[in-house]
């Protein structure tokens, strides 16, 4: 366990405070008021049944989704509403569920997409450095991808999400949101991205993890955040919880 | 990556680059093969076929086909579709008309580009915004934009007869023409926009998957503005040159020229789906169905067979573009 190191205290501002998160899709109220607080380096594993709204909670913070009503901040800063590109800038990196990669966009203008490098005068993308940035961040997480000019359309499942947690990775984040980032992946893999989670939170990134798998979260986690029926229902300690006591408070009780 | 790669998987990444570099350039590769067959065809079917004054009038004829199928495939490859650009054709070549009659031929020649930029980003607008798709938009503008070129001249063409306007369609330089000029500028400047700059990449990104690059933090409403208003401009300019190369400008300019365009983008394998695209195709494309008109012409043939034939190609092209086209580049995804 990598310790929460400000994430439990009462006075210190936390890297990420969401408070009073609704959100409804027509009749659905998916999110009713949720809250979550995220230490510097802590992990947070976010755990609830399928369609409890963890994805959608998730996607708030990334920018991704405006919540009905609820306040976001990051350090301290209103985030609410912003947008991606906002939350880009203040440090929050997500590895979506559905991995949100472009097909017909090679492997690093996958990992650029949003953030190309070009001469400024002439406007033109630098290709050469896209790729050799590219290979270096691939190789620095030993995903073995050969060549940075394939398609991601054409590529493996587990590459594709190798190329998911990469994008998310290499931009030195300051907020990991991992929403099943393991779930295409082979055992040595996971077993991969369990360590990269426990260096990053070591080097004082916040960890959010979403995973069915959930002995990985008693491997990773500081702690279990469950919702149920769109409310926080209940917040655990690994250390005295077991795989049983949290796949009961899954179900709601 | 050479630390982590073994001679297998090398094996299995050039295996890979051959695949993908065949499903970037299959459309190109396929159009150039079916453009060199016709013009060998046509070469031997008619004495008159491969002539330099033949040669240089298609390219000529060609030439706002091409313009406007370069601004069509960055429009096709975000998913979206613009069948306006044959009204706007007919209303820039009225508009330019009637402001040269009336004044400065510079000013006429701007007001018509900005009044044919001005649909195209409304269009633009209408789409991104107000979330109805390009293809009603559009539709309703090849409608309406006809209409308004038809209202302001009565129908009747106004010559033009400005020593600045004319050598737009009628000029010429080191033997070709100023139009097949625009053209190759409009191709070259296409072609770096599209594969060599954010915006080319943000269009393909868009048309391959949208909410992934909105979630990359670009606002993807304004790339289909962009395009939109692209193909405006350019319809413009396709306009301006088709009235300076008659000497009148005529609302019933560019009929069906919308057709023409898409089927020239189709040939050059652009994907109706949108996220793969071909400047270079759209461009030997265009210059395939002029070698066609042409060549049918030069054959005798009744001119009606023209349009009949078009249609054809259109629906073989948009065949082979959705089947063949698909399955060879089809991802695994
Ligand atoms: N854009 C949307 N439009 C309509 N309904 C949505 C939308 N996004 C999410 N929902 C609904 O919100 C609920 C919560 O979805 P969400 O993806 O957040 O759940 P989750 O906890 O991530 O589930 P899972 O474990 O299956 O990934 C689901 O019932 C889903 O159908
Ligand atoms: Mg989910």
């Amino acid at each position: 366990m990598t310790g929460g190191l400000d994430g439990g205290t009462a006075h210190a501002v936390p890297r990420v405070e969401m408070q009073g998160i609704t959100k409804s899709y027509g009749a659905l109220k998916v999110l009713r008021g949720v809250d979550l607080r995220v230490g510097r380096g802590e992990v947070v594993g976010l755990v609830g049944d399928n369609g409890a709204g963890k994805s959608t909670l998730m996607k708030m913070l990334a920018g991704a989704v405006v919540p009905d009503r609820g306040r976001i901040l990051v350090d301290g800063e209103e985030l609410t509403g912003t947008g991606p590109r906002a939350a880009r800038a203040h440090g929050i990196e997500m590895v979506y569920q559905d991995l949100a990669l472009c097909n017909d966009v090679d492997v690093a203008g996958n990992l650029f997409l949003g953030r190309e490098p070009y001469h400024r005068f002439t406007r033109k993308l630098d290709h050469a450095r896209m790729h050799r940035e590219a290979a270096e961040d691939l190789a620095k997480l030993h995903i073995r991808i050969s060549d940075t000019r394939q398609l991601v359309g054409n590529m493996s499942g587990g590459q594709r999400q190798a190329i998911a947690i990469a994008r998310a990775v290499a931009f030195e984040p300051r907020v990991l949101v991992l929403d099943e980032p393991t779930a295409a992946l082979a055992a040595r893999e996971v077993e991969m991205t369990l360590q990269l989670i426990r260096d990053v939170s070591e080097r004082g990134v916040s960890v959010i993890l979403i995973t069915h798998r959930l002995q990985d979260l008693f491997e990773v986690a500081d702690r279990f955040v469950v919702l149920h029926e769109g409310v926080n229902h209940r917040e655990l300690d690994p250390a005295d919880t077991d795989l049983t006591g949290l796949v009961t408070a899954m179900m709601g009780k | 990556m050479s630390a982590t790669t073994t001679s297998v998987p090398d094996r299995e990444a050039r295996r890979d680059n051959r695949r993908d570099f065949v499903a970037k350039n299959f459309g190109v590769i396929s159009i150039s093969v079916v453009f060199v067959v016709l013009f060998a065809y046509f070469s031997l079917a008619s004495d008159a076929f491969l002539t330099t004054t033949n040669l240089v009038n298609v390219l000529r004829q060609v030439a706002p086909t091409v313009i406007v199928a370069v601004g069509m495939t960055f429009v096709i490859t975000t998913g979206q579709i613009d069948l306006s650009v044959g009204s706007i054709v007919g209303l820039s070549a009225a508009a330019l008309g009637l402001f040269a009659e009336s004044g400065n031929p510079v000013v006429a020649l701007l007001g018509t580009l900005a009044i044919a930029l001005a649909i195209g980003l409304a269009s633009g607008m209408i789409t991104a915004f107000g979330k109805v798709q390009s293809f009603i938009v559009t539709l309703a503008a090849l409608t309406a934009v006809r209409g308004v070129a038809l209202l302001i001249t009565d129908g009747y063409s106004t010559p033009i007869t400005s020593d600045f306007l004319l050598p737009l369609g009628q000029g010429s330089l080191a033997g070709i023409y100023t139009p097949t000029w625009l053209a190759v500028i409009a191709v070259v400047t296409g072609w770096y926009v599209f594969n060599h700059t954010r915006f080319g990449r943000y269009v393909t990104a868009v048309g391959s998957n949208d909410e992934s690059l909105r979630r990359a933090g670009v606002d993807i409403r304004r790339i289909q503005v962009a395009v939109l208003g692209l193909t405006g401009v350019l319809a413009g300019l396709a306009g301006v040159i088709t009235a300076a190369r008659l000497g009148s400008g005529s609302s019933n300019s560019g009929t069906a020229f919308e057709l023409e365009v898409i089927t020239a983008v189709v040939l050059g394998g652009t994907s109706l789906m949108g996220g793969r695209g071909s400047i270079l195709g759209s461009a030997i494309g265009a210059l395939t169905l002029g070698v066609i008109n042409n060549g049918l012409v030069l054959s005798k043939v009744d001119v009606y067979w023209v349009p009949i034939t078009q249609g054809l190609i259109l629906i073989v092209a948009i065949f082979l573009n959705s089947k063949l086209f698909g399955r060879i580049v089809g991802t695994r995804a």
